[in-house]
């Protein structure tokens, strides 16, 4: 059956029995992904799969499922289990509606590409390319994965929504070795396969393992630290978080009463753009079918709003941001608007500092206060006097979100689009700047 | 369930000329609940049914999955498989496994209460409960998220080497997030129960006796909390964090394929090298083992995604490095047999190398014991922030519910201790080890794509002698 005709037969049958509100997805995913370690192939992985989406609201009563099972006597059985699900669930009294349709949607620019549709086992040229660049930049090992998605999703909702999107992404990470201790990582990420250049990345990966080499323990302290683009990527997903409405609920936020207010330094604007030409997480339309639309999130340092779907917004008193997530709405792409300073102009500003340019393991010690702490990994660099110096190792950065926002004093004027194990939703931002990070690392 | 069309995949990549092929129907049916702020805020269930395969050919290893269950569909899908496994032969690494045993078998985990017997109504009902606990502790409280899930899943496993495994583990869980307030200052916890097995553990668990807890020890920590010592003392880390402490430190460097660098991307590598097998980490106090055969516990299961048998294995005795965590592929790499540490989330997955529950084993001392010749430190009963490098030695632990010791007595509340130290300092550190074993759940994080895999970490309490708190 095509998902036109499943969706349809879904909601007439949820309607008929007394539904207010129906959200009905059919998602199919043709997925591709090589993994590489010490520089040969482990695994080549193909999978394809279609899911089932349904949200049902009716008298209040939220009902969501998810099925990977595809067919007219499974999709039955469904509709009979969301009706006898609904009947003992309770009702959510602060639920507030689904968007109300019809609306036109705008095309995502640079969303879709055959290329990556027809890219098949060719894939495999662009890990060997990879490979050998990083080798012949002076890595000693190389380890990542190549991943290629072509999605194709289609919306039918109760209230005057059908709309269809298909998009392809791409999606390359490489970490370069020159010995256990000395490491460099990128990634890269694009809607667009000849926008994606894993050549480059392979060889700044490999530079930074190739400077990295025989580090010293770092010392603690306050440092003015130099982030690049993939780990202050790693910072603002996590702020993402923090900006649904849902986490300011759920007590996941440090951004709670703070529309209005000073949260950042006055040099950082951030913009959730649901619509970014080749954007990794753009669509047409939110999982409401409303238009995906840009929000100024943080405006020159001022918190601007919540991310909405059209029930937390009633229950906030505004509008949808069109982010909807069902249950909690989520950012699309988020932007940190570039600075006017090269990544040397940067280095410069620094006396004493640090130069991060991975982090992982990013733990809150408390989400409503926003105090975290995050491990510096791959190369890790003294600045002295704005020069790159030694090699560190072994450091922590144990911090507070909002203190750190608002000493991230200077941007760069390169952006670069991350996405990555510890990014799950696109971040763009440039290298920045952070004054006084508190840095610890275990005693001796 | 598909098994012919599993039976069938494995015989049709063997007749395209694979020399080794594996099939893994899932079955998984589950229902979750959430409730936010006294609100039920959903319900939901879902449903899987798919099948994951890996294919071996001229030592090329492919994995390919689907859960469109149709014969044409698959014979399309093994077919670009083998054909993407023959152009990445020039660049593979080359894949064998370990010689293990065909075996037969199927095994269920039984539930006394089946969780499918159980509506949503009763589910939805322990999260009221809990709720109205939570209310009546008069406690200012402004967030408080909790949500119940459980699922069945039968797998079945069969490839070309003979073996046919057939598994049906239910497992439910339970989780919340706590927020507690008190003079404008706040504190957060978030914990999770989980186990196989039916409903009566759901019951067991007492949910609402669990919440309330929690929220009276954060109170008290915000209201009498003092600030932990300077100076160097010792630390007792009870069953929670000796968990974590073990999960982190004790159990992920162990794992065979970060060692020989096939996790090197993203999950990281490993400190631990071939060579140091035999060698000393620890006191001679510490005993690590990893053990899926534990009964109902949230990582259990009697034969692995490759259909090795599961067995305990010592990760670390009596101090020393003993023994690492393989699959057949990793065990052959070593000149070994698979100990069946090979897992998968979901059918759309490849195993890999992965714990089920891992935990430190009891000693001979009451946990008073440990207290009573302590005189000044620290009772570490649980944790909220905690990380560790990718090499797995710079780890941190923020306690949360935590006392100060003194003259062998637990006295009052400290706020937020800090354990920031490398792996060969803590276990060198531990001089005695109790015998309150406890066992937690949690969902390890490995892989790319990412899978979340159910585990138990646990252990006795332990005594941590003359650590330096950090900031």
């Amino acid at each position: 059956m095509e998902p036109e005709e499943i969706s349809s037969y879904v909601l007439n049958k949820l309607l008929k029995a007394g539904a207010d509100d129906v959200i009905v997805s059919v998602s199919k995913q043709d997925n591709s992904l090589i993994k590489y370690s010490n520089n040969l192939i482990n695994t080549t992985k193909t999978w394809e799969n279609i899911d089932l989406g349904i949200f049902m609201a009716l008298k209040k009563k939220i009902v969501l499922t998810n099925i990977k099972e595809f067919s007219l006597s499974a999709t039955d059985d469904v509709v009979n289990k969301l009706l006898k699900f609904v009947k003992s669930a309770s009702p959510n009294m602060e639920y507030g509606g689904i968007a109300k349709g019809p609306f036109s949607y705008k095309n995502v620019e640079d969303g879709y590409d055959k290329k990556i549709v027809l890219l098949g086992d060719n894939s495999i040229d662009y890990v060997e390319k990879a490979i050998n660049k990083a080798l012949e930049n002076g890595a000693k090992k190389t380890a990542g994965v190549f991943e290629n998605s072509v999605e194709d999703v289609f919306l039918l909702t109760s209230n005057n929504v059908e709309a269809r999107d298909k998009g392809t992404s791409s999606y390359f990470s490489i970490r370069a070795f020159n010995s256990k201790d000395a490491s460099g990582q990128k990634t890269g990420s694009s809607r667009m396969i000849d926008l994606l250049d894993v050549e480059k990345l392979a060889e700044e990966a490999a530079i930074i393992s190739r400077q990295a080499i025989n580090p010293e323990h770092g010392k603690f302290g306050k440092y003015d630290v130099v982030f690049e683009p993939l780990p202050f990527a790693n910072l603002i997903d996590n702020l993402g978080n923090a900006m649904s409405a849902f986490s300011v609920e759920a007590g996941l936020s440090c951004l709670k009463g703070m529309i209005g207010k000073q949260v950042a330094n006055k040099e950082i604007t951030i913009i959730d753009d649901g619509l970014l030409k080749n954007g990794f997480n753009s669509s047409k339309f939110d999982a409401e079918g409303a238009p995906s639309q840009r929000n100024i999130m943080v405006n020159k340092g001022i918190f601007k709003t919540y991310l909405h779907n059209t029930s937390t917004a009633k229950r906030f008193n505004t509008k949808t941001t069109a982010n909807a997530g069902l249950l909690s709405p989520e950012p699309t792409n988020l932007i940190v608007e570039k600075g006017n300073f090269s990544k040397q102009e940067l280095f410069e500003q620094v006396k004493n500092g640090l130069y991060i340019t991975n982090i992982w393991y990013t733990r809150f010690q408390n989400y409503n206060t926003g105090d975290f702490s995050t491990i510096p990994r791959d190369g890790i660099f003294v600045i002295k006097n704005g020069k790159i110096g030694q090699p560190i190792k072994g450091i922590r950065v144990s911090e507070n979100m909002l203190n750190l926002l608002k000493n991230t004093v200077s941007l760069g004027n390169k952006p670069e689009r991350v996405v990555g194990w510890e990014v799950e939703k696109p971040v763009v931002t440039p290298a920045v700047l952070v004054k006084g990070v508190n840095i610890t690392r275990p005693a001796d | 369930m598909f098994k012919d069309l599993a039976d069938f995949a494995v015989k049709y990549a063997l007749k395209l000329g694979a020399n080794y092929s594996e099939a893994r129907l899932e079955e998984t049916s589950s229902n979750s609940f959430i409730m936010k702020n006294g609100i039920a805020e959903a319900s939901g269930f879902g449903k899987i049914n798919g099948l994951g395969m890996r294919i071996i050919k001229n030592k090329t290893l492919g994995f390919t999955s689907t859960n469109y269950l149709d014969k044409e569909k698959i014979k399309k899908l093994i077919q670009t498989t083998i054909n993407t496994a023959e152009k990445a032969s020039h660049l593979r690494e080359e894949i064998n496994l370990s010689e293990d045993k065909s075996l037969k078998d199927k095994y269920e985990v039984k539930q006394k209460i089946n969780l499918n017997d159980v509506g949503p109504d009763e589910k939805i009902k322990l999260l009221f409960d809990a709720e109205k606990e939570l209310i009546n502790t008069k406690i200012n409280i402004p967030s408080r998220y909790l949500s119940l899930s459980d699922s069945i899943t039968t797998e079945y496993l069969i490839n070309s080497d003979g073996t046919n495994v057939l598994a049906t583990v239910p497992r439910a869980s339970f989780f919340y997030l706590l927020t507690v307030e008190h003079n404008n200052k706040t504190s957060q916890r978030i914990w999770q129960n989980g186990q196989t097995g039916g409903f009566e553990f759901v019951k067991k668990w007492n949910i609402p006796s669990i919440v309330v807890n929690e929220v009276k020890a954060l109170q008290k920590n915000l209201k009498f909390g003092i600030k932990p010592p300077k100076q160097a003392l010792d630390v007792i880390a009870a069953p929670q964090v000796v968990g974590i402490m073990v999960h982190e430190s004790g159990g992920h460097p162990y794992e065979a394929d970060r060692i020989i660098g096939r996790e090197g991307a993203q999950a990281g590598e490993s400190f631990i090298t071939k060579e140091m097998l035999g060698t000393r980490i620890g006191n001679e106090a510490v005993n690590v083992v990893d053990d899926p055969l534990l009964e109902n516990s949230y990582g259990f299961y009697k034969y692995d995604n490759e259909g090795v048998k599961a067995r305990r294995k010592y990760l670390i005795k009596e101090g020393i490095i003993n023994e690492f965590l393989h699959n057949r592929e990793t065990a052959y790499y070593m000149g070994l047999k698979s100990n069946g540490s090979s897992r998968a989330v979901n059918y759309d997955r490849e195993s890999i190398v992965r714990m089920s529950n891992t935990f430190m084993l009891p000693g001979k001392y009451s946990e008073e014991e440990l207290i009573e010749d302590v005189k000044l430190g620290i009772y570490m009963k649980n944790f909220m922030e905690w990380n560790i490098d990718d090499k797995r030695i710079n780890q941190k632990y923020v306690g949360a519910e935590s006392y100060l010791i003194k003259n062998g007595e637990i006295k009052e509340p400290v706020i937020k201790p800090v354990i920031e130290i490398t792996t060969p300092q803590l276990y060198l550190a531990v001089d005695a080890v109790a015998n309150n074993t406890e066992y937690h759940a949690g969902n390890c994080g490995k892989g790319e794509p990412m899978q979340p895999i159910p585990v138990w970490f646990g252990g006795p309490s332990i005594r941590l002698r003359k650590i330096r708190l950090g900031n």
